[in-house]
Order: structure tokens, then sequence, then C-alpha cells
């Protein structure tokens, strides 16, 4: 039998966790639909209530209060983003939970292969899902109702690629809250609408009372999204927007870091008391 | 007389002990009801905070309108929760059986099935009750003018229709759950569905005409328009005689297809050996 050691075997195990996902997305694709239909469903439902709130001054009232007429894009953009944190918390998040149910998370975890290869290969998998929302839902959204900003489309892009890295060490901590606390459905549930409603999805945060635009502050979305409305709608580049892809960058040092000590911390507990077959 | 009344007593017995079953399996995972109190005003928040961007400036900046488009929108939050019991409180529950590898047992006792389902429905009914009367209370304290009912008597009627033809919606859910598999993709379909086109949040006349007709032809559309008559005395989409007619006969058949789908979807099941699997 041939072992394989260093860089390579961690390369291999990378590619096999992140071709796992792949193929579970393509046999199961009514969840890769949901993520592109939901984005617009929300939007829709948005638009149509600001519609029968605002009457024939709504357009006027969003454009006062947010600085721009063009709500599809605005809340277009805020929808993508969303859907790309609520895959990562419903893939790395849940995965563990998962695999715990199916009876083969003891396998995973007796593999040679270190804990955070395992945790980083079901990210990877996530970057290319939630590339392709994004680009299926703000992309041809763009294209369609805004092409004088769809070069700004790929300043968004990045922003979005540095802003999952913080979302990845949330999903790390997540995991662990998982493996412990067993009902992942639930906190999936809370999550992802804490996160929708905290971040700016449809609305400025400033419009959150002061205290929790301090809870907004430490959400990585919350600088994704700002950031994206700026480049997109208001030809914004990277480079004026030097301050917020700083504290992107440092939440993305951070919340992995965090997430993954959190993570080990539960799972070395978890080990002694033999949480993990417990479902 | 006697053996009718004895078959009255055995479906109350079974619905009771349907019921009771239901209800200790959801009390067994506190998790899930601190997650229904904690996410169900949430939803209501997010939305209202995102409406409130194209109300008018003159109102207050946190959303918390009095106006009648925000009394519109909370009512349409509770036809939600209701709708919910259909979609994942009714058709899940076969789902979950089946899941849990408990449904062969559960089809195997010498129980209506349908009374079993049912019992799930009185559940789910009672816990969305208490979260829509608690969100209710919730609202209410941050913005007494959200909530109103005007005509209690004609909302229960009305809210009676809309029951009864989600017993009926929720069995042919229950039914095409033991034949299609991806029931989560197609349950967040219908239900995202029925939150744009039967104008649960918005009058179905902001519906664009083509579409509008689908709106019209969804037997959801007149149960919760003549509930919102009630409660605040909104126009109906017709006459308001005709309407209660209409959606009296829609709620009735919803309950027979809805039954009659599910005992004939069951028996395919059987014969195909299809009933397990999941």
């Amino acid at each position: 039998m041939r072992t394989q050691a260093g860089l390579r075997a961690t390369v291999g195990a990378l590619a096999a966790i992140f071709w796992k996902g792949i193929k579970h997305y393509t046999r199961y694709p009514g969840n890769f639909l949901l993520y592109l239909a939901l984005p617009f469903l929300f939007t829709f439902m948005i638009f149509g209530m600001g519609q029968f709130v605002g009457g024939g001054n709504a357009a006027s009232n969003f454009a006062a209060r947010t600085g721009t007429s063009n709500i599809l894009v605005y809340e277009i953009l805020g929808s993508a983003v969303w859907m790309t944190s609520w895959v990562v918390v419903e893939d790395v998040g849940v995965a563990l939970r998962d695999e715990q149910m199916k009876g083969t998370l003891e396998q995973n975890f007796l593999a040679p292969i270190n804990r955070f290869t395992l945790l980083v290969g079901l990210s990877l998998c996530d970057i290319v899902i939630t590339t392709g929302i994004f680009f299926i839902v703000a992309g041809v959204t763009i294209a369609i109702t805004f092409p004088s900003g769809f070069l700004g489309l790929f300043g968004a892009f990045l922003a979005l690629l540095i802003g999952l890295v913080p979302l990845f060490g949330i999903g790390f901590l997540f995991a662990g809250f998982v493996v412990k606390f067993k009902e992942p459905y639930v906190f999936t549930q809370i999550i992802n609408l804490v996160f929708a409603t905290l971040t700016g999805t449809y609305y400025p945060v400033t419009f959150l009372p002061y205290w929790v635009q301090l809870l907004s502050g430490i959400l990585p979305q919350t600088y994704v999204i700002q950031n994206m409305r700026l480049i997109v709608l208001e030809n914004q580049t990277l480079v004026s927007l030097y301050g917020s892809f700083f504290i992107l960058l440092v939440l993305a040092l951070a919340y992995p870091i965090l997430g993954y000590a959190i993570f080990k911390q539960i799972e070395k507990r978890a080990s002694v008391t033999g949480e993990f077959s417990k479902y | 007389m006697n053996s009718r009344n004895t078959d009255q007593l055995r479906i109350i017995e079974e619905f009771k002990a349907a019921f009771l079953k239901d209800l200790r399996s959801y009390l067994r995972y506190p998790a899930w009801l601190l997650g229904d109190f904690i996410s169900t005003p949430l939803w209501f928040f997010f939305f209202a905070i995102g409406v409130a961007l194209f109300a008018p400036t003159t109102q207050s900046s946190t959303g918390a309108s009095e106006g009648p488009g925000l009394q519109y929108f909370y009512m349409g939050f509770v036809f939600i929760i209701l709708f919910s019991t259909a979609v994942w409180g009714i058709g899940q529950s076969v789902r979950n059986e089946q899941m849990a590898g408990t449904l062969e047992q559960f089809f195997l006792s010498p129980v209506n099935r349908v009374i079993l389902i049912i019992g799930r429905w009185a559940r789910v009914f009672l816990t969305d009750s208490i979260i829509i009367g608690y969100t209710t209370l919730l609202v209410y304290l941050l913005g007494g003018g959200l909530v109103r009912l005007l005509n209690p008597v004609l909302f229960l009627f009305a809210l009676g229709l809309y029951e009864v033809g989600l017993i009926g919606f929720g069995l042919l859910f229950a039914g095409l759950t033991i034949r299609l598999k991806s029931y989560n993709t197609i349950s967040n379909l219908v239900f995202f569905s029925y939150m744009i086109l039967t104008g649960a949040l918005f009058p179905i006349t902001f519906i664009p005409m083509p579409f509008r007709y689908v709106s019209m032809a969804i037997p959801f559309t007149y149960f919760i328009d003549l509930m919102r008559n009630a409660a605040l005395a909104t126009p109906t989409i017709l006459p308001e005689s005709w309407e209660y007619l209409t959606a009296s006969l829609l709620s009735v058949s919803m309950l027979l297809v809805g039954f009659v789908a599910f005992n004939k979807i069951e028996e395919e099941a059987r014969m195909r050996g299809s009933i397990a699997t999941s």
C-alpha cells in the first residue's frame, strides 16, 4: 500500500473533499436552484410590499433613504451576499452534523488528515458554489437591468472573495457548536436570519438602532454588501474603499483563527466524552 | 347507533393519541421551541425594516409605521405562519417518519392515516397560534396600531375556511412526499410562491397582469382576502357574498381532493413498495 505525506497528501485530501461536495450538489441540483431562486423571490416580495406601502412615491422614498433609485440592483446585491452566507452556514456548519447522522463522521475523523484540511476542503467547494450564485444572481441582473455597472461586478466579486474567508471562519465556529449542541437546523435558521437582519441585506445598516449597528460591524457580510453597492452603483474603486477592505482583511484573519480554535476545543472535549457518535 | 358511537369515540381517541405523540415529540426538543420563538418575530422585523425604506419619509425611521400598508403586511405574516402548518406541519410529517424509519410502523397501526396526520396538524396549529399570539403581543407593545381585528366573528369563519383548505392541501402535500424525495426544495418553492402570488403580503393588483390570473386561480388568495377584509375592512376581490360562497366551495373541495389524492398515492406506493424509500 502506498501512502502520501506532506503537501501532496494535503492537496489530494482537499481535492477529494472538494469533489465530494461538488458531486453532492450535482446529485441534488434542487438545493442549488433554490439558492438561485430565493434572492429573486425575496427581492420581489420586498419590492411588492414596498410599492404597496409607499404607493406612487415608493421609489423616491427608497432613493431618499438609500441614495440610489436602482432598487433592483441594490436589493439583489444584498440578497446574493445573504445567499452566500446561507450556503457557508449550511455546508460548512452543518456538514459535520450530516456526517454524524449518517454515521460517517468517525470514519472522516479517523482518516489520516487533520481537521483543518477537512474544514478547508468543505469551504473550497463553497467557493465554487457561491461564485456561481453570485454571477448568476447578481451578474445576470446587472447585465440586464444596469449594464453600465457591469464592470463593477468584478470589483464586487473581489469583495465577496475576501468576505468569504471570515465567513468560513464563522462556519468553523458553527461546526463546533453543532458537534456540541446537536440541533443544527435551529441554529441554521436563527443564524441565517440574524445575518440577514444585521448585515443590511435589504436596507442600510444605519437604519438599525445604534447598539445593533455595533453587532453589524463585526460581521463581514456588512462590509461586503456595503462595498458591493458602492462599487456597482456609485462607481467607487477598491482603492477608495481601502478602510472598509482593511477591516474585512482583519476579520479574514481573526475569524478563521478564532473559529478553528473554538472548533478544536469543542472537538477535544467531544473526543473525551464520546459526543461524536451521539445524536 | 352503538357502533356509530364507538366509531366516533375511536376517532377521537386516535386523534388524541396522534396529537399527544406529536406534542411530546415537539417538547422533547426545546431548541425547536426556542428557535420558533426567536425566528418568527425576527422574520417579521427583517421584512418590516426592508419595507419601511419605501414608506413615506414622515413616518418613524425605525420602520414602526402605523399605516395601512404595515397592518396589511402584519396580517400577511400571520397567513404565512398558518400556511407553513400545511407545508411543514402536515406535509413534512410523513417525510419525517420516512427519514426516521418509523413510517411502516405508523402505517401498520390499525388507525386511519388521515386522522394521524390531522393530529399532527392540530399540534402545529396549537404551537403556531401560541407563536402568533406572542409575536402579536410583541408587535402590539412596539407599535400598537399594527394590530387590528374589526370583525372577529367573520375573521374566525374565514380562518375556518382557510384551515380546512390547508388540511386538504397538507394531505395532498403529504402524499407528494411519499412520491417525491427532494421535499425541502419543493416545499420552499411552494412556500415562497405562495407568499408572492396569493396577495398575502401585498394586494394582487400589484402583480403584473398575466401572473395575476395565476393568483386568482389559487384558492388561498380568497381565504386570506376574506380574513383581511374581516380584520381590516379592505375591499374584496369578488363581491363579498360571492367571495364567501366561492371560498366555502373551494375549502370543502380542497379537503376532498387532498383526502382522495393522499389515499390514492398511498395505495400506489404500497403496490410499488416505495412507502418507506427515503
